[in-house]
């Protein structure tokens, strides 16, 4: 072992890396049978006769993954497997990870998107986080002296549990005559087996789609009726959604952000149950937007952009994905398309010649605050703004992507006969020059040739094409593939580093000093 | 003056050595505009009574208002030399009909950047000086620029109704007066430009004629011909000759008759004898109510009233009478055609510097020659607005060839490089037209030498650029501006569906204004950057009103600030790539005095040969030559005043990770790591570097973040401070209105670094350095505290570091990191290096 050449720094360090979970003192204590809804999975379990059961657990539930498989195993008789290591987002459901083993039921544990799935049923099963209702009462008398007011009531799925207990003691106080609860979707499974069949999910899968979809998006219609993010809820005749305040049950998280920016023309409360403490919130979505709008314009001024897959489990990911395609070469641009799991600083920036990317994920994990990366992150809602002419920035905002496909509310035609097209350009805010016009594709197609290219009389060669990555290449100072022979002094030999380049031999003294 | 037709100025469009284009400039409140009344009063525009009481080339309502220009006017003039006048026409010419394309241009320093386009345009300039107020600042800048881009000045005195009414100068006072603007105006001549360069020797000089005088506002003038012509027939000399006599050292005894080069008893100074004499004596005949005196020299002046006009008294006698016998149209127009340069006198020597390509080329012998046959060249210096709301016609000069509606062009923005394609749209032209004033009047065609405007090209120009039908031209040279926009207003729409319109404002506000600068910020913020208050204001009530349309809020205006380094970082900075694979060791030190300077004014630049500017990096601050020739790049945007050094040696796989370095680099510049701003004065040493040996593990992902962290880390290492801008403030007071000069600047961090009398009169002109972040209401207050006798003019100077710890929120620049972070939704505290910094 020792005379073997180290390829990597040992196997220790991965098994002891330590994740940043944050989990509280309540979650050693709590019984897992009750927080896990053993019995629930159990029930659904036997009563469908599923045979090889999938569990996916977030990082910070990860400790009790052990004891709640075994508990199922040993309830059920079935195979139950645990899913480690997500590619994406926790809060979706990993449907490729569970093929894998060819199971036919998901059980998803902890906070999730709620977003369509499309190949396997799926039970999700949030954990009943404790909530005081009392208390939680008491913030919203606070927060809403007057008893006329509209509300819209949200949750945290992990506290969709103590809204019907909430509900019913709002309904006593006899205050109140304009609370609404909004109702999760996807919260028992029995109401996502009305829709599937017992047999595989996948094999209906497009034959459900047109009713999904208007099942799953369909708002603004006649009756008020609003369903976004597996939450659904029915405004009374003759109100709109901006007289209307939201109650949000929960706390500071990506589903809060998520709402507050799909419905930013309303005010926003917030109670945290962990912290007892109510408040308005002041997060200025206006500023929120305007920086999203920041976004779409360094996305305008894209050329080359990168179209990164953040999710495998949410439904119609490739319809999107093929919409982004044909939409961004409709406005002359160059895709690229781009599957690297989680999402870090590095990954990106690894790849120079595109000028923004867009993400495809689910609607809590398509935001992201893009300081950090090298190159802007975009929605596909900010692609389409960035892409197309139809679609017009009305101050609303879609995160949901399934909402921009056709058939959709939030769906505008993609522009096939550009011809009419004048080819006025546009300046851009931020570079301060003009950026080129939208091409139609009959003006892209033609100077692709591989031909030859007419010598200008006095300058170099013209480039036909200004917006391909081999430009990008030919403005790189080191292209790797030109020799410099002779260029290049000529040096004597040194004796180099040893060991390998997380710690040189010479420099691991230096670590254990320090 | 008959009333011309298009059809008759297009005929003279082609008699291109019969053409004048010039711009008139001077100082805020010297009396341009008004003189430029007498002028299009002359040329049959505007009713001969109206002149000097409308302000015709002021097209704004605001600009009426306020009587301020704020946007350069264009108007077309035509003018018929007299027979005996043609003889000093030296140059060659083409009948004695002559157009003249004169351009009235903003006197205030926030508008200098319509100052700059005007000149673009044209090939001379009547400098106007106000003789009670002498040769101030804006004065010197605008006459600066004009010889910069080789435009022939002459020069106008006015005001001298207030030089004798109020003033009570005495003959020779005002004589004194004259000389000594006169010579201000020559020092600055000669300062900029040689008497051997190519425009020849252009001081002006009274006995050449290139000096007038006058009041624009009583719609008389005159220069030493008209007086030598009355003259000359009474001593039997040519007017050139009597010219001479009629200024400097020449003395005259009338007893004698005798002319001395000396003042001897009872010799008379030329100048007061023959021109000052006859003046004074009309002044005190008519505002002193002397009927007989004001009849006798009517008379012996043949000036001929009308009965209604004989009957008025005092002032309007004056004017009417002055009018009569010294014309101001008449006087100036022929300064104005005898002395300054034809296109074709003109762009022979400007085409050097305003063709950036091949002086060999079709395009640059068409400019050279004004050949109208020659392909197409025309400049694009400014865009005005058209009735109809975000369409611009684009104004312009057309330098070679000839421009038509309906042609086939090239619109090359400024950023086209010959053979790209970025920057180039091939489109026709729609319309062109002719543009006077208010009015425009569509023309067929226009030949080379003239000022035109174009429809529909402005959507495919940002605010300037070259049309030109030759294939492989290159641009026209930017115009420079003498200004920097370093005030900003965040500006908001008051609903978020509107952003849209926001935009569309803000496009439409950067193409109506040369300077303007209109941008998104990454904290989603919509800046409107100009070059001061006034500047700021106006845009933005055009934003408002006439560009966005959307009611609008408004940041208070700040100042854009620079991150900088005080000191060499105090250890060698060392951040590991996220793969721990990679190392990057670096340190940040300040740039030596005027290094900075130098890179803003292209002396040092990233496109110079490495030898060379290495060379000047190491004669000129003691840079190590090795090092010096190692200079990677400049930052921000490639261009800016922060530079990497490489001072490794031996590292392998170095050039690999360069461009790597160079987009972190870049990066870090421009959002610094105090608050966001952009890096000025840094020089960053690349010490050492250690690489995996595996490609894969040192690319760009690895490496740009990295280099980025690696920088900020040496900014935070190396004492970071904040520059912040200054302005150079110049204010004209009575003496007794210093003292609250004073206090108000010292207020403000002001620092009076000149005083000085204004000779001749009771006015001091202050010279100070004002912090541009304090400049705001200055203005106001400033008038407040001296009874409103004081004004001020404040252009952008240079950058100054604050005094004061960055990291102490109390300080000043602390304050100013504190503020700049909130307002751009950054974490309050500065990131402490540690967080950039890595430990082996």
């Amino acid at each position: 072992m020792a005379d073997a050449v180290k390829f990597s720094s040992g196997e220790k360090e991965i098994i002891e890396r330590k994740l940043e979970v944050s989990s509280d003192s309540k979650s050693n204590k709590r019984d897992r049978f009750e927080f896990y809804e053993i019995s629930r999975c159990v029930d659904v379990i036997n009563r469908r006769d599923f045979q090889k059961i999938a569990l996916q657990f977030p990082d910070m539930l990860l400790v009790d993954s052990a004891a709640v498989a075994s508990m199922l195993e040993r309830d059920t008789g079935k195979k139950v497997f645990v899913l480690a290591d997500t590619s994406y987002g926790s809060c979706c459901v990993d449907e490729v990870a569970a093929e894998h083993v060819e199971a036919d039921l998901i059980i998803h544990y902890g906070r999730a998107c709620l977003s369509q799935t499309r190949r396997l049923p799926v039970l999700y099963v949030f954990g009943k986080w404790p909530v005081d209702v009392q208390s939680c009462m008491e913030q919203f008398q606070q927060m809403f002296p007057d008893p006329e007011v509209k509300v819209l009531v949200f949750c945290d799925v992990m506290y969709s549990h103590c809204m019907g207990e909430l509900e019913t003691s709002i309904q006593c106080l006899c205050l109140y005559s304009n609370v609404i609860f909004t109702k999760l979707t996807h919260g028992a499974f029995e109401d996502y087996a009305k829709d599937t069949t017992s047999d595989k999910a996948q094999k209906n899968c497009d034959d459900e789609k047109t009713e999904d979809n208007n099942q799953d998006l369909s708002q603004n219609s006649e009756t008020g009726y609003y369903c976004k993010f597996g939450r659904e809820f029915r405004l009374p005749e003759n109100t709109e959604l901006e007289e209307w305040s939201m109650f949000y049950i929960g706390s500071q998280s990506l589903c809060l952000t998520n709402l507050m920016m799909s419905y930013n023309k309303c005010q926003f409360y917030s109670y945290d149950p962990c912290t007892n403490i109510g408040r308005q919130e002041t997060l200025n979505v206006n500023k929120a937007l305007m920086k999203r709008y920041y976004m779409i314009q360094r996305a305008k001024d894209a050329q080359v952009v990168g179209i990164v897959v953040g999710t495998l489990g949410v439904a119609d990911y490739l319809q999107i994905i093929e919409r982004l395609k044909k939409m961004i070469k409709l406005a002359g641009k160059k895709s690229y398309l781009f599957v690297m799991g989680k999402l870090n600083v590095a990954k990106m920036a690894n790849f120079m010649e595109v000028d923004a990317f867009v993400l495809v994920a689910c609607p809590e994990n398509s935001l992201i605050d893009s300081k950090e990366f090298f190159k802007p992150i975009v929605t596909p809602f900010e692609m389409e703004l960035a892409c197309l002419r139809t679609r017009e920035w009305t101050g609303d905002y879609i995160t949901d992507f399934r909402e921009l496909l056709p058939g959709a509310s939030g769906s505008v035609e993609l522009e096939e006969d550009a011809n009419d097209c004048n080819e006025v350009p546009d300046v851009s805010l931020i570079t301060g020059h003009l950026r080129p016009a939208f091409r139609s594709p009959s003006d892209t197609a033609e100077p692709l040739s591989s031909s030859l290219v007419e010598r200008n009389e006095e300058t170099t060669l013209s480039t036909q094409n200004c917006i391909t990555s081999a430009e990008f290449l030919a403005s790189r100072s080191w292209k790797g593939l030109e020799q410099n022979l002779g260029e290049t002094p000529v040096t004597k030999a040194v004796e180099g580093k040893e060991g390998i380049a997380a710690g040189y031999t010479d420099e691991r003294g230096l670590e254990k000093n320090s | 003056m008959p009333n011309f037709t298009i059809d008759q100025i297009r005929s003279i469009m082609d008699r291109k050595h019969n053409i004048r284009n010039m711009s008139v400039i001077a100082h805020v409140d010297h009396g341009k505009s008004t003189l430029t009344d007498s002028l299009v009063s002359k040329a049959g525009i505007i009713a001969s009574q109206k002149a000097g009481e409308t302000r015709f080339t002021d097209t704004r309502k605001d600009e009426q208002e306020r009587c301020i220009t704020i946007k350069s006017t264009a108007i077309s003039m035509y003018y018929e030399l007299k027979e005996e006048d043609l003889a000093y026409i030296t140059g060659e010419r083409d009948g004695n009909g002559f157009l003249i394309n004169l351009i009235d241009s903003p006197g205030h320093v926030d508008f200098s950047s319509e100052v700059t386009a005007a000149l673009r345009v044209t090939d001379g300039a009547l400098v106007v000086v106000d003789c009670v107020s002498g040769v101030c600042v804006q004065t010197e800048t605008v006459l600066r620029q004009a010889i910069s881009e080789r435009i022939k000045p002459v020069l106008f005195m006015n005001k001298m109704d207030r030089a004798l009414l109020e003033l009570q100068l005495e003959m020779e006072d005002l004589y004194q007066t004259f000389q000594r603007i006169m010579e201000s105006v020559n020092v600055i001549i000669g300062t900029y430009a040689d008497d051997d360069g190519p425009m020849g020797n252009i001081h002006v000089s009274p006995e050449r004629g290139t000096v007038g005088f006058g009041s624009g506002l009583h719609g008389w003038a005159f220069t030493l011909k008209q007086f030598a012509e009355i003259y000359s027939q009474k001593f039997k000399i040519e007017p050139q000759k009597l010219m001479k006599r009629l200024w400097g050292d020449q003395f005259y005894n009338p007893a004698t008759k005798k002319w001395l080069k000396t003042q001897g008893d009872g010799y008379i100074r030329g100048f007061n004898q023959f021109i000052l004499d006859p003046i004074y004596k009309m002044f005190d005949a008519i505002m002193n109510f002397k009927t007989d005196q004001v009849v006798k020299l009517r008379e012996k002046l043949d000036i001929k009233l009308t009965g209604e006009e004989k009957e008025m008294e005092g002032k309007p006698l004056l004017k009417t009478t002055m009018r009569k016998w010294l014309p101001a149209g008449d006087a100036l127009l022929q300064m104005i055609t005898i002395h300054l340069p034809s296109p074709v006198v003109a762009q022979k020597y400007r085409m050097e510097l305003l063709y950036e390509g091949p002086k060999d080329d079709p395009v640059a012998i068409g400019i050279a020659n004004c050949n109208p046959e020659a392909p197409l060249c025309l400049y694009v210096a400014k865009m005005v607005p058209t009735v109809d709301k975000g369409r611009f016609y684009a104004f312009g000069r057309v330098f070679s060839g000839k421009v038509s509606t309906g042609q086939k062009v090239r619109i090359m923005g400024p950023n086209f490089i010959p053979g790209k394609k970025e920057d180039l749209y091939n489109k026709s032209i729609q319309r062109t037209i002719l543009m006077m004033g208010r009015y425009i009047e569509a023309i067929e065609d226009v030949p080379c030498g003239n000022i035109v405007g174009l429809v529909g090209v402005d959507q495919f120009l940002v605010k300037t650029g070259t049309i030109t039908t030759y294939e492989n031209a290159h641009n026209l040279k930017m115009m420079k501006f003498s200004v920097s926009p370093v005030v900003r207003v965040a500006v908001e729409a008051k609903n978020p569906s509107d952003l849209p319109k926001l935009v569309e404002g803000l496009k439409r506000l950067a193409k109506s204004d040369p300077m303007v600068q209109c941008s998104i910020e990454e904290s989603g913020e919509h800046i409107v950057a100009g070059a001061g208050e006034l500047h700021l204001e106006i845009c933005l009530k055009d934003l408002e009103e006439d560009h966005a349309c959307i009611p609008l809020k408004k940041s208070d205006p700040v100042v854009s600030y620079r991150e900088t380094v005080t000191s060499v970082s105090s250890q060698k900075c060392l951040s590991k790539s996220p793969n721990k694979h990679n190392r990057l060791y670096m340190t940040a030190e300040p740039f030596p005095d005027g290094l900075s300077e130098d890179i803003d004014s292209g002396d040092v630049s990233a496109k110079q040969d490495p030898k060379q500017r290495g060379r000047h990096l190491a004669d000129k601050y003691n840079w190590d030559v090795s090092e010096a020739r190692k200079v990677w790049c400049f930052g921000p945007e490639g261009t800016g005043p922060n530079m990497v050094v490489d001072t490794t040696k031996g590292v392998q796989y170095l050039n690999e990770i360069k461009d790597s370095v160079v987009a972190g680099f870049q990066w870090a510049t421009k959002e610094g790591p105090l608050c966001d701003e952009n890096v000025r004065g840094v020089r960053f040493n690349l010490h050492d570097v250690t690489l995996h040996a595996d490609a894969i593990h040192r690319g760009g992902g690895q490496i740009i973040p990295t280099a980025r962290r690696c920088f900020m880390a040496c900014i935070l290492t190396a004492s970071p401070n904040l520059f912040e801008p200054v302005y150079l403030c110049e204010i004209q007071c009575p003496e007794s209105a210093v003292g609250g000069i004073y206090g108000v600047l010292n207020r403000r961090r002001g620092m009076v670094f000149e005083e000085n009398r204004v000779a001749g009169t009771n006015m001091f002109m202050v010279k100070a350095y004002l912090p541009v972040n304090e400049s705001f209401g200055f203005t106001a207050d400033l008038r407040s505290n001296t009874g409103g006798q004081a004004f001020p003019q404040c252009v952008f100077d240079h950058w100054v570091a604050m005094s004061g710890d960055v990291n102490d929120p109390t300080s000043k620049p602390g304050a100013v990191v504190t503020a700049t972070r909130k307002r751009k939704g950054l974490k309050e505290e500065i990131t402490p290096a540690e967080h950039f910094l890595d430990k082996l």
